[in-house]
């Protein structure tokens, strides 16, 4: 399965470039349906060779809620021409931000080698690390919320593959707890978003006390 | 045993038929909830401590539940009298009651459990159960403080949870007491995870670097929200570290801790000098209150007992300062300090219930912060030496200057206008009780060391 692990993890930091480099709202969401569709897979994969049950219904769970439930939520609180919505204007550009994520899947690999892999020895182990980079940096290069909120998941979903695949035995009432908060987080998130995006305010005034 | 599951219980109901109920009866089920939680929570405190599959209640936990407990009370008849000042909230009132009595849930149950796991599914869920209580205010700016609370916090609890898998891999297990029986040896792994899962809870509790979301959503929620954040739910993220400290009680990891204190309280220290918001001002009064108790939870034994007496009596205190914070901007229509004036003239309860609260809560004597506080860099002076004390006095006292002297300003600055305030009396009374209470802390001292001996030795 390592080699598994690592064609999965290479998939989930391309596809995180992908989103990277995206502006169309839908695009971004659907990408991230696939990535969580794939860490099911390999769940699922792994799970059946090991013959353990939690990592089945991990898999199973992956796919419904990170999958399909959270994306289609998402997709349900976009405008109606939602097929046109785009982030006109990102924090850092778009070929900056794909090389700095770049940049951010070799920090992984130095700071995975330099800490954690005497003690793990997964050949693999830098490429979780890596995506948790980029889903901090994905929160931090954009302005829109939904694409934050997908930045949270993608360092979730990180999580899900390492510790699914280096603890398959991490008691099921936990990842479905993690799971629980998830969609509670979503659902929150989603009517924040929206409100955020009806009261857009223009008064500078109001946001000069965020300031220091 | 069903005692022990009391408060979650009542409060689990409360908020199931809050969402069904209609507001006047939502109030007065949560007032019957946070009433009965209080009389349970102090009975837990005299019972035996208690470690079972599901619960684990020790010292730490008792002491949290009373808080908690006693502010869910105050802050729900505050609330009751608040609420006429929001012009459009976000929320019917049932529904503020509901997520109100969630959160208390969620922060009960993160202080109850006998899963490292599990009390981070609760602080986790604190965030979603009162995100919307952040946002009640309906406007922009509220709505942008939600969304930075649940983003920013969301990734530090990520982080955490990095460091709960990492521990996990060393001990094999998650379970609190399993955890504190065979206690993990130290290794680079169980070093990495638990400073991950502090920097992660502590991104809740408002420690720095991981601190920007909490003036935002303390300047921005309302009083009874900013309240029940500063009193209590920035404890209760304090709660998953000192967990994390007892299972991982390594030299390095007090170290790091000691060091986020200092961090911590040095830039809230500095960010108070020029803070020209009165709510934003009291957020960073908290997080360097929270960074003093981080410091006395590093140094364990007298630190230990001092930060336990600083937190108790810091959620009275503070809670004391934003309800009547509220009373203010109910009042003056503004959060800038500059705008506020002769309080002492036309709010007398509000305004001498501030400058005492604003003492209390930048540690003068005779109020029980000062004594924790002492206990504190008393263990600081003699672990660390007298470098260390210095900087924590200079940090202390520029938050003792910068807000007093703020704080006498907006009471006894004398401006002519046509203002005509006055002081309501539910609002006036409660933060009056809970100054009260932040007093009488000095007389629970002996109790609390007493209940903390098996920890503190």
């Amino acid at each position: 399965m390592k080699e598994a692990f690592v064609m999965v993890g290479f998939l989930e930091i391309t596809l995180v470039i992908f989103m990277q480099w995206q502006v169309y709202l839908k695009k971004i969401v659907d990408t991230f349906s696939l990535s969580s569709y794939a860490i099911s897979i390999f769940l699922f994969v792994d799970g059946a060779i090991l013959n353990n049950i939690n990592l089945l219904i991990l898999s199973a769970l992956t796919a419904v809620v990170r999958g399909f439930f959270i994306p289609f939520f998402i997709r349900k609180k976009f405008r109606k021409e939602y097929y046109l919505e785009r982030e006109i204007k990102s924090v850092v550009p778009t070929a900056m931000s794909i090389v700095l994520s770049l940049f951010f899947v070799v920090v992984g690999y130095i700071v995975y080698h330099a800490t954690l892999y005497n003690s793990i020895g997964l050949p693999g182990g830098s490429i979780p690390i890596a995506l948790l980079f980029q889903g901090i940096f994905l929160i931090m290069s954009r302005n829109n919320a939904f694409v934050q909120l997908i930045g949270y998941m993608v360092m979730e979903n990180s999580l899900f593959l390492f510790g699914g695949y280096l603890f398959p035995e991490l008691p099921l009432v936990i990842e479905g707890g993690i799971l629980l908060d998830l969609i509670g987080i979503v659902m929150i998130s989603g009517i924040i978003m929206r409100l955020r995006e009806e009261n857009v305010s223009n008064i500078i005034d109001e946001f000069k006390e965020f300031k220091g | 045993m069903f005692l022990y599951y009391l408060p979650l219980i009542v409060t689990v109901s409360a908020a199931v038929i809050c969402f069904a109920a209609n507001d006047k009866i939502s109030k007065i089920l949560t007032l019957i909830s946070a009433s009965v939680s209080i009389p349970v929570s102090l009975y837990i405190w005299v019972l035996n401590s208690v470690s079972t599959q599901f619960l684990y209640i020790d010292a730490i936990s008792k002491i949290m539940l009373v808080t908690i407990s006693i502010i869910y009370l105050t802050t729900s008849i505050f609330s009751s009298s608040y609420f006429k000042h929001i012009p459009k909230p976000l929320l019917k009132k049932n529904l503020y009651w509901a997520f109100l009595n969630l959160f208390v849930l969620s922060m009960f149950f993160s202080v109850m459990v006998n899963n490292l796991g599990l009390i981070w599914i609760g602080i986790e869920a604190t965030t979603i159960t009162s995100a919307l209580l952040v946002a009640i205010d309906n406007n922009f700016p509220s709505i942008e403080a939600s969304w930075r609370y649940i983003i920013i916090v969301s990734v530090g609890l990520v982080i955490s949870l990095v460091g709960i898998i990492f521990i996990y891999d060393q001990t094999h297990t998650l379970n609190i007491a399993n955890m504190l029986k065979n206690h993990a040896s130290e290794s680079r792994i169980i070093l990495i995870g638990s400073a991950m899962a502090i920097v992660g809870f502590g991104t809740k509790a408002g420690i720095f670097p991981m601190h920007t979301w909490l003036p935002d959503v303390h300047g921005r929620s309302i009083a009874p929200v900013s309240a029940i954040f500063s009193s209590v739910l920035l404890p209760s993220a304090l709660f998953g570290i000192i967990r994390i400290s007892q299972i991982a009680p390594f030299e390095d990891i007090k170290q790091f801790m000691f060091i986020l204190g200092i961090l911590t309280i040095v830039f809230a220290s500095i960010f108070m000098i020029n803070q020209k918001y009165y709510k934003r001002m009291f957020a960073y009064s908290s997080m360097e209150n929270m960074g003093m108790i981080l410091i006395g939870i590093s140094l364990g034994k007298a630190g230990l007992l001092g930060a336990m007496i600083l937190l108790i009596s810091h959620a009275f205190a503070k809670s004391s300062v934003f309800y009547l914070t509220g009373n203010i901007l109910s009042a003056y229509k503004t959060r800038k300090i500059a705008h506020v004036y002769s309080l002492v003239k036309n709010m007398p309860y509000t305004a001498y219930g501030l400058i005492l609260s604003s003492l209390a809560v930048t540690g003068a004597p005779p109020f029980a912060i000062f004594i924790g506080e002492f206990f504190i860099i008393s263990a600081v002076y003699h672990i660390y030496g007298f470098a260390y004390v210095i900087i924590i006095l200079l940090a202390l006292l520029t938050a003792f200057l910068s807000i007093n002297y703020k704080v006498a300003k907006m009471s006894f600055s004398e401006r002519k206008s046509t203002q005509k305030t006055k002081d309501e009396w539910v609002s006036a009374l409660i933060p009056l009780i809970n100054l009260t209470l932040s007093f009488c802390v000095l007389f629970a001292i002996p109790a609390i060391n007493n209940i903390l001996k098996g920890i503190t030795g």
